[in-house]
């Protein structure tokens, strides 16, 4: 199985693994960053207070209809949030490989990207779908983080905000949101972590990061436990002192709160 | 009709939960005047949070209506003094209408400078350098223009709610609204937030106070309003209330209090 003589073999092709460092690393920071808008966005849509069918809980001169009853139910239909909500649900329920071959077999298959490469060697016309099939995937994920985050924000701040007559968007502006992201920025580390991990799928259409390195090296040397070894330690690298380094200042976080 | 010194008209005014079988609020028709200080008294759930909150419509009622400034606020479109049917825009009319509530509800993330100042410079488009004159001049009134810096957290209870009268008084409201302000407080910072209030009613400012404290409502309310089950039953002046009671639930509610 493992063998010095592997070792030495797979040593030759080292600077492919340096590449697959440097490749990962920009993908899950990018996704990441992608990830974190688009989630963004989509909560405050599925939290949003928009009631297009409002009007069939009026009566006459707009009063509130008394909660209840099927037609109290339909005014309440909240188009923006069930579209986020349907969005969330199936990138959530399906896997991630069917997502990432969909996106770029299918959505990507008449968008004719430019070949040039990132860094000279990271092939931009498969980063770029791999970076849009991560941060869509990883957006409803976070989505669900932020939602709790800004649902775990006392209402009485909306109700100081709104009675100052601040609109629903400047509350969540000034607010709702920078408390929201103060306290869940341990779990979007922790996303983050998930997303270096996960990102190893995209070797699958030919992004060339860490796992890539390790399919090209068992190619030309025919060794794959050595490799594989060589890619777990840079993975557990990558991860270990970050979710680490998450972990310490959640502790830190912790104890300013409670002082 | 609308006389000039009603500043608000409340009329038949109701909030129902469950389809009915909660009624938080049963009808309360209630004028106040320009200058009033109004104290609200009544028992646990009877509705007086309700009836303050629904003024600035952090709760939407039921039935009834609210007139304010001349428009029903209730209403999503209303004739304002000239006739016209206009839109009512509801951040128009809270910019108007301060409150303070039981637990601060200051902004933790932003110092006290920036808590004042965020709905003038916001909603209001001050200049910011205007908007943080006004806050330390409103702060040095209220005996803590050294803390213009610091952050809520680092303040006690009376001192959190202090800045929260001067915060809403930024806005230059026309009428101010207290639910409870003293009732999360230690008994001994009570009296330095009723004395902020007390200053506020002698320079003439239109408030509706929700409170537990009867010596305030005795000394500083011009009116009182008694609530039992989502109704108004009782209304007077203190002496009125507190020495001649006509409502049985009104003396007994007295007597367990006083
Ligand atoms: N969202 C709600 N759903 C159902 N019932 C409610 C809701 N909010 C308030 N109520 C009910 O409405 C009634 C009036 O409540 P309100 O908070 O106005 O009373 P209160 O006089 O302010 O009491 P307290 O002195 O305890 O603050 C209570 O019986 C309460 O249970
Ligand atoms: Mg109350």
């Amino acid at each position: 199985m493992l063998s010095a003589a592997g070792f030495a073999k797979t040593w030759k092709y080292i600077e492919l693994f340096k590449e697959g460092l440097v490749c990962t690393v920009s993908l899950s920071a990018l996704t990441v960053l992608f990830g974190f808008f688009l989630a963004l966005f989509l909560a405050v849509f599925r939290l949003s207070d928009i009631n297009v069918f409002r009007f069939l809980s009026r009566e006459s001169q707009w009063r509130l209809r008394e909660k209840g009853g099927f037609v109290y139910a339909a005014s309440r239909f909240n188009p923006v949030s069930f579209l986020a909500t349907v969005y969330v649900e199936i990138f959530r329920a399906t896997p991630m490989l069917v997502q990432l071959f969909f996106i770029y077999y299918v959505l990507f298959a008449g968008v004719e990207l430019p070949s040039f490469k990132l860094f000279g060697f990271i092939r931009f016309d498969r980063f770029v779908p791999g970076v849009v099939a991560l941060a869509l995937n990883s957006g409803a994920y976070l989505c669900e983080i932020i939602r709790a985050g800004i649902q775990s924000i006392d209402g009485g701040q909306t109700e100081a905000a709104r009675s100052l007559g601040l609109s629903q968007w400047q509350n969540m502006r000034f607010v709702v949101l920078p408390q929201a992201v103060k306290n869940i920025l341990p779990a979007i580390a922790n996303e983050f972590v998930t997303i270096i991990k996960e990102s190893s799928i995209c070797y699958t259409i030919g992004v060339q990061e860490i796992m890539y390195a390790v399919a090209s090296t068992k190619g030309a040397t025919y060794r794959i436990a050595e490799p594989l070894v060589i890619a777990t330690v840079i993975y557990f690298c990558l991860t270990f002192p970050t979710s680490k380094i998450i972990a310490y200042f959640e502790r830190r976080m912790s104890r300013g709160d409670k002082r | 009709m609308a006389t000039r010194d009603n500043i608000i008209q409340v009329k038949d005014l109701k909030k129902h939960y469950n389809q009915g079988k909660i009624k938080a609020l049963d009808g309360v028709t209630v004028d106040i005047q320009r200058g009033d200080v109004m104290v609200v008294i009544g028992p646990s759930g009877s509705g007086k949070s309700t009836f303050l909150r629904s003024l600035n419509l952090l709760e939407e009622p039921t039935g009834g209506s609210i007139h304010f400034g001349g428009m029903d606020i209730t209403k999503k479109k209303s004739k304002d003094a000239n006739g016209n049917l206009v839109k009512v825009n509801i951040n128009l009319h809270r910019q108007k209408m301060g409150m303070v509530f039981q637990h601060f509800n200051l902004f933790p993330h932003m110092t006290i400078l920036d808590n004042m100042t965020l709905a003038p410079v916001q909603v209001k488009g001050m200049k910011k350098d205007e908007a943080e004159e006004k806050a330390k001049h409103l702060l040095e009134r209220v005996g803590l223009g050294d803390r213009a810096n610091a952050y809520p957290i680092q303040l006690s209870g009376g001192q959190k709610q202090r800045i929260a009268i001067v915060r809403a008084l930024m806005m230059e409201p026309e009428v101010m609204l207290f639910d409870e302000p003293t009732s999360a407080l230690d008994p001994e910072m009570v009296g330095e937030v009723l004395e902020v209030m007390k200053e506020l009613a002698r320079g003439g400012m239109t408030m509706v106070v929700v409170t537990h404290e009867m010596g305030f409502a005795r000394e500083v309310g011009n009116r009182v309003l008694f609530m039992d089950h989502g109704q108004l039953l009782e209304q007077g002046t203190p002496a009125e209330i507190f020495d001649h009671p006509q409502h049985p639930r009104l003396h007994d509610f007295l007597s367990k209090v006083l």
